[in-house]
């Protein structure tokens, strides 16, 4: 059985509750606590915070009485026209069709600039001895809302005064030239916006995939992630990344002097030119009679 | 989060340590920040209410001004977001039966009837009837985090905030002796109930709370809402369990500039 609490508290309870101990402590004018005055009752939101519900047809002072704001007769007062309806006449868009179309080829390209780049570095959120990659950017909160890809732009490049190894989707001129000038590399490479979200989860590696290297495909591994960077299968993305003046990732897949296209051949680089043709014509003028 | 100090041999009020100043952080502004001193909080041992110690805690923790707007916005959102929203009645498509003309549509001289689905028939569906919804609403975290530390803060101005040692618990499952222990402390039913909050659950004093329901409740940190801390007339709260209540309801105060993780 447990102790009896009336010895227990004696001695406790010579001073008075604790309620009114703090109480009387920190305020001492407070007033004594009143029994199931409980402040729920009284919470409200501040009066400009919320709008009163009109309150239609509910008589002339509500301002929204005898019609309740729906003018005089017709389908308007009584119930719902459809949407573009322009009571029977033909309609606009019907008459005049639709303009403008939707670019379904557009890319999303978030802009990161030089200058936002070095002030993250400058406040320690990137570390500039490590590449700069999608992961980076995104984790810091340096380039948000990323759809498409990110594409390094060259504002404010003369307070670039790091070295930065950049790997991005796209890079303007501007910017490759900064960045080299202060001692850095730009690669860009393909990525979708699927492989975006799985580089911020940290599902995919952010800077490699199979064609990445020479190597061959199967003796690269995944390097601990759960799913591969994919590789671009349009023959515009494989011809932007073959570009060495994008410093394209795929740019060493290119034979020396070559361009990086894949339909129009260098000119110089073709087969060689037959001689066969200009040997059979000496044959015959050799054979020439007259 | 809070400082704790040896209670004076003394027990004089105006002997007591003065309280340490803290300065807040400030991000880019020129003004320096201004130091608010910790508030003074005295910790009990809970069935005996003798006072062990003190403890300091931050004002914006337990000593904000009272915004009556954000605690009503709390309360809604919690309202809102316990709303079960399972009402259900069926339409005439979802009444189980024949899509039958029940009777002709001429010559009977009685009105015309399609099935007997119909929402107008006794056994029919139900028109415009309630249909399973979700009724919460949102609210910024930091809104909802000050509310928390807001509605402690009102508690602790009043003297309604009694912080004991950690371990609150009775020795059986005795509402008696639960009651006995929250009217010695003008606890109970007849100075408004009391909320005692503790970090786990603890048999004996949640069983014996459930029979003393008169005089007031007892919750686990992670049941207690804003509006419970509101509700009754003072709250019994374990230390642990507040210092975890300020430290998970804080999410406007640490914030946390975004960086780059490299493994």
């Amino acid at each position: 059985m447990p102790p009896r609490l009336g010895s227990l508290l004696g001695a406790s309870l010579s001073v008075p509750p604790p309620a009114y101990f703090i109480c009387s402590f920190l305020l001492p004018g407070l007033q004594s606590q009143q029994r199931g005055a409980s402040i729920l009752s009284c919470l409200s939101d501040n009066a400009g915070a919320y709008n009163k519900k009109i309150r239609r047809g509910r008589g002339p002072a509500s301002g929204k009485g005898k019609t309740s704001g729906r003018g005089h007769k017709g389908q308007k007062q009584h119930g719902k026209v459809p949407r573009g309806f322009n009571g029977g006449q033909t309609p606009l868009e019907v008459v005049h069709g639709k303009r403008g179309f939707v670019n379904v080829f557009s890319v999303d390209m978030q802009p990161v600039n030089i200058d936002r780049i070095q002030a993250w570095i400058d406040q320690g959120r990137i570390d500039p001895s490590r590449p700069i990659t999608l992961k980076e950017l995104g984790e810091s909160r340096c380039v948000t809302n990323i759809k498409d890809g990110v594409k390094l732009l060259a504002k404010g490049s003369e307070q670039l005064r790091t070295p930065l190894n950049v790997v991005v989707s796209q890079a303007s001129a501007a910017a490759i030239s900064a960045i080299e000038a202060a001692g850095g590399s730009v690669t860009t490479r393909y990525f979708t916006p699927f492989s975006i979200q799985r580089i911020l989860r940290g599902r995919t590696d952010p800077i490699n995939s199979l064609r990445s290297h020479d190597t061959d495909a199967d003796s690269i591994l995944r390097g601990g992630f759960q799913q591969r960077l994919p590789d671009p299968t349009s023959r515009k993305d494989i011809e932007y990344y073959r570009d060495p003046a994008h410093r394209g990732y795929l740019s060493h897949l290119v034979p020396e002097g070559q361009g990086p296209s894949l339909f129009f051949k260098t000119p110089t680089t073709g087969m060689p030119a037959r001689r066969k043709a200009s040997s059979a014509k000496a044959v015959a003028a050799e054979n020439r009679m007259w | 989060m809070a400082t704790e100090t040896a209670l004076p041999s003394s027990q004089v009020l105006e002997s007591y340590p003065s309280a340490p100043s803290k300065s807040i952080p400030s991000l880019g502004s020129r003004r320096p920040a201004p130091t608010v001193p910790d508030v003074l909080t005295t910790i009990y041992s809970f069935p005996t209410m003798e006072p062990l110690r003190f403890a300091y805690y931050p004002a914006n923790h337990l000593h904000l001004p009272l915004r009556r707007d954000i605690l009503h916005r709390a309360v809604i959102f919690e309202g809102d977001a316990t709303r079960q929203g399972t009402a259900s009645t069926k339409w005439r498509d979802d009444v189980r039966g024949s899509g039958r003309k029940i009777r002709p549509q001429k010559g009977t001289g009685r009105a015309r009837l399609g099935d007997k689905k119909n929402p107008m028939l006794r056994g029919g569906g139900v028109a415009f009837g309630p249909h399973p919804r979700d009724f919460s609403t949102k609210l910024p975290r930091k809104m909802y985090d000050l509310a928390w530390r807001i509605a402690l803060s009102y508690r602790y101005r009043r003297g309604e905030l009694i912080v004991v040692e950690d371990g609150v618990n009775i020795e059986m499952n005795e509402p008696r002796r639960i009651q006995q222990i929250l009217e010695a402390n003008h606890w109970g039913n007849a100075d408004g109930r009391s909320l005692l909050v503790t970090t786990n659950l603890r048999r004996n004093l949640f069983a014996a709370m459930a029979g003393a329901g008169a005089h007031g409740r007892a919750k686990t940190e992670a049941d207690v809402d804003v509006k419970d801390l509101l509700e009754l007339g003072r709250i019994v709260i374990e230390r642990s369990a507040l210092d975890g209540i300020l430290r998970d309801h804080s999410s406007d105060l640490n914030r946390t500039i975004p960086t780059a993780v490299y493994n």
